[in-house]
C-alpha cells in the first residue's frame, strides 16, 4: 500500500460524528421511510450490481447443477434404451399373441433360456414340459418361424434344439413347391454359423435369392407351410447331382424369447395358413389363374371331344349307310352273281352282270365324307 | 490526493466492487471474502478519516439496501471501519505484507462484529459462534484475497516516482 501523509482534524471528527449518526438514524428508521429509500438505491445505483450478482449466481446454480444435470441425462438415457427395450419386447409379445390367435389351439407358450455356456449356444430351455403336453420332437416354432425341435422333456420344462444345432434338420421346399431339400445348419466359420443351408435341391431346380423356404410336411415331425428361412445364395459344392444353397434364418437367435411350441395333434393336422406371406399370397393367385386356365382348357378340350364325337357319329352314320348299300348291293347282287354263277358257261356274258352290278352300287348315293373326318375311324 | 492517484483508487474500487458481486456469488463460500471491505480499506488509507468514514457510510447505505431488516448496520460498521483504518494507518502503517494482510483481517472482523451487534439478528450460542468462528474465517479469507487483489492490482495502485 501507499505512504499518504493525511493530517486528522476537528472537520474529520465532525464528519465522522455525522456519519455515525446518520447510520444510527438509518438503522431505526420507519419502515415506511425506509423501504422506498432502499427501494430506490435498488432500481438506481444498485441495479447492474444487482443484474451482476444474479447472473454470477445463475453460473454458479449451473456450475453446481451440471453434475445433476449429466446424471440425469444419463438416467434418462439408461431409461430410454430400456424403454426400446421394452418396446422391442412388447412388439416381440403382440406377434407371439398374433401367432397364437392364428394357430388357435394345440399349442403350448413357453419362455426360452439361452444358455450362455459352451454347448449351450445350440439349445434353448423351454418354461413348459410333458405336463403342458410337450413331447419330444415337438416343432417350436416363433412368430417369424421355425426355431427348433425339443429334444428332452421334463415335467416342467424341455430342453430344444435351434435350428443352429448341428443335428437340426429340416425337409424344407420352396414356398410354390417348386424345389426340395433338407435344411441344416450352416457350419462355416463364425458370421456365416449363424445361417442354415438347404441341401440335396434338384439341379433343374433353380431358387432366386429372397425365395421363402418353408417346412415341407415330409418326415411328419414339422407340418408343412412353416417358414424357415430365405434363400441368400447358392453355395458351390462339390456335389454335382444336386444344388446347396446359403439360407438366411427365418426366426434370429435374438427372436426366441418367447415361443410356441406344437403339440402333437396340431403336428399331425398341420399348419395351413397360419404363415402366409406375400409371396404366399402369390403363389395362390398364380395357383388360381393355372387353375382357371387348365378349367378353360378341359372345357375347351371337352368342345373338341364333342366337335369330334359328332363327326365321329356322322362318319359313323355314312359309314353305316355305306355299309348297308354295300349290304344292299350285295344282297341284290350276289343271288344275281349265284344264279348267273350257276348257270352254264354258254352263258359268258353273265359274268357281266356283276360287274355290271357292282358298277350298280356307285348308283346308290353314299353319304359324303365330312372334311374333319381325319378322326379315329369307329369300327 | 492527485488526480492520477484518484483515478488509479476509483479504478481498483470500481473492480473490487464488481468482484464483490460477480466473483463472490460464484463462490458462494459461507466464509467468503468481502470485497466491498476491501475496496473500503483501500479507499481509506488514502484519503481523510472523515472522508473514509462517509464513503463507508454511502457504501454501506447502498450494500444494506439489498438487506432492509438490517438497514444501517452495515452503513453505520464501514464508517467506522472505514474512519478507523484511516485514524490507524498513519500510526502504525507501513508497506507491508503481514501487516496489510493483518489489516484486512482485522477490518473485517471488526465490521462483523459492529454489524451483528448492530443488527440484533443474532443471540447466545450463534451469536458467539459466528462472532468467534465464523468472523474470524472470513476475516483470513478477506486477508487472503485482499492480499491477492494487491498483487494483481499493484501496477495500477502503485504511485508513480517523484
Amino acid at each position: 500500500m501507499t505512504n499518504v501523509s493525511r493530517t486528522y482534524g476537528r472537520r474529520d471528527s465532525v464528519l465522522f460524528v455525522v456519519c455515525v449518526v446518520l447510520a444510527f438514524v438509518a438503522q431505526f428508521l420507519p419502515e415506511h421511510l425506509r423501504d422506498p429509500f432502499t427501494a430506490a438505491l435498488r432500481h438506481t445505483v444498485l441495479a447492474p450490481l444487482v443484474a451482476l450478482q444474479h447472473d454470477a449466481e445463475l453460473t454458479r446454480q449451473a456450475w453446481l447443477t451440471r453434475e445433476a444435470r449429466i446424471t440425469a441425462r444419463d438416467s434418462v438415457e439408461l431409461q430410454s434404451m430400456t424403454l426400446d427395450a421394452l418396446n422391442a419386447e412388447n412388439d416381440r409379445l403382440r406377434k407371439t399373441l398374433e401367432l397364437g390367435a392364428r394357430l388357435k389351439w394345440g399349442f403350448v407358450p413357453a419362455e426360452a433360456l439361452q444358455g450362455r455356456d459352451i454347448g449351450e449356444e445350440y439349445t434353448v430351455t423351454l418354461s413348459a414340459g410333458s405336463n403342458a403336453g410337450v413331447r419330444v420332437f415337438s416343432p417350436v416354432v416363433a412368430p417369424e418361424g421355425l426355431a427348433g425341435m425339443v429334444k428332452t422333456v421334463d415335467p416342467t420344462m424341455s430342453i430344444a434344439i435351434v435350428w443352429a444345432h448341428p443335428d437340426f434338420r429340416v425337409s424344407a421346399m420352396a414356398e410354390d413347391g417348386s424345389a426340395f431339400g433338407i435344411v441344416a445348419a450352416h457350419e462355416g466359420s463364425d458370421p456365416e454359423r449363424y445361417l442354415l443351408e438347404m441341401r440335396g435341391v434338384p439341379v433343374r431346380s433353380t431358387l432366386k435369392p429372397g425365395t421363402l423356404i418353408v417346412s415341407s410336411g415330409l418326415g411328419s415331425t414339422f407340418p408343412r407351410g412353416i417358414p424357415v428361412g430365405t434363400v441368400l445364395g447358392e453355395l458351390k459344392t462339390s456335389e454335382l447331382w444336386a444344388r446347396t444353397y446359403l439360407l438366411r434364418p427365418a426366426v434370429l437367435p435374438q427372436d426366441m424369447s418367447t415361443v410356441m411350441i406344437l403339440l402333437p395333434q396340431r403336428t399331425v393336422s398341420g399348419v395351413d395358413g397360419v404363415w402366409q406371406s406375400g409371396r404366399g399370397a402369390d403363389a395362390a393367385v398364380k395357383a388360381i389363374v393355372a387353375a382357371g386356365d387348365s378349367l378353360e382348357r378341359a372345357a375347351r378340350l371337352a368342345r373338341g371331344d364333342t366337335a369330334r364325337a359328332d363327326t365321329t357319329i356322322r362318319s359313323f352314320v355314312s359309314t353305316t349307310e355305306r355299309r348297308d348299300t354295300v349290304r344292299r348291293v350285295r344282297r341284290d347282287t350276289l343271288p344275281h352273281a349265284l344264279r348267273d354263277a350257276a348257270r352254264p358257261a354258254v352263258h359268258a356274258d353273265s359274268a357281266r352282270t356283276v360287274p355290271d352290278t357292282t358298277r350298280r352300287a356307285p348308283a346308290t348315293p353314299a353319304a359324303p365324307a365330312p372334311r374333319d373326318s381325319g378322326a379315329r375311324p369307329v369300327p | 490526493m492527485r488526480p492520477t492517484d484518484l483515478a488509479r483508487t476509483s479504478l481498483a474500487f470500481v473492480i473490487l466492487v464488481l468482484l464483490h458481486y460477480t466473483l463472490r456469488p460464484v463462490l458462494g463460500w459461507h466464509a467468503s471474502p468481502d470485497f466491498l471491505l476491501i475496496a473500503l480499506l483501500l479507499v481509506a488509507i488514502r484519503v481523510r478519516p472523515g472522508h473514509a468514514a462517509l464513503v463507508g457510510l454511502l457504501m454501506g447505505l447502498v450494500a444494506d439496501s439489498l438487506e432492509p431488516h438490517a438497514f444501517g448496520a452495515g452503513a453505520l460498521g464501514m464508517c467506522l471501519v472505514g474512519f478507523g483504518a484511516s485514524w490507524l494507518k498513519a500510526v502504525f502503517f507501513a508497506d507491508d505484507v503481514v501487516l496489510n494482510a493483518l489489516f484486512f483481517f482485522c477490518g473485517k472482523w471488526a465490521f462483523d462484529v459492529i454489524v451483528l451487534l448492530a443488527a440484533h439478528q443474532m443471540s447466545g450460542g450463534a451469536l458467539l459462534v459466528e462472532l468467534l468462528v465464523w468472523s474470524p474465517l472470513k476475516g483470513v479469507v478477506t486477508a487472503l484475497f485482499g492480499l491477492l487483489t494487491l498483487l494483481i492490482l499493484r501496477p495500477i495502485l502503485r504511485a508513480p516516482a517523484t
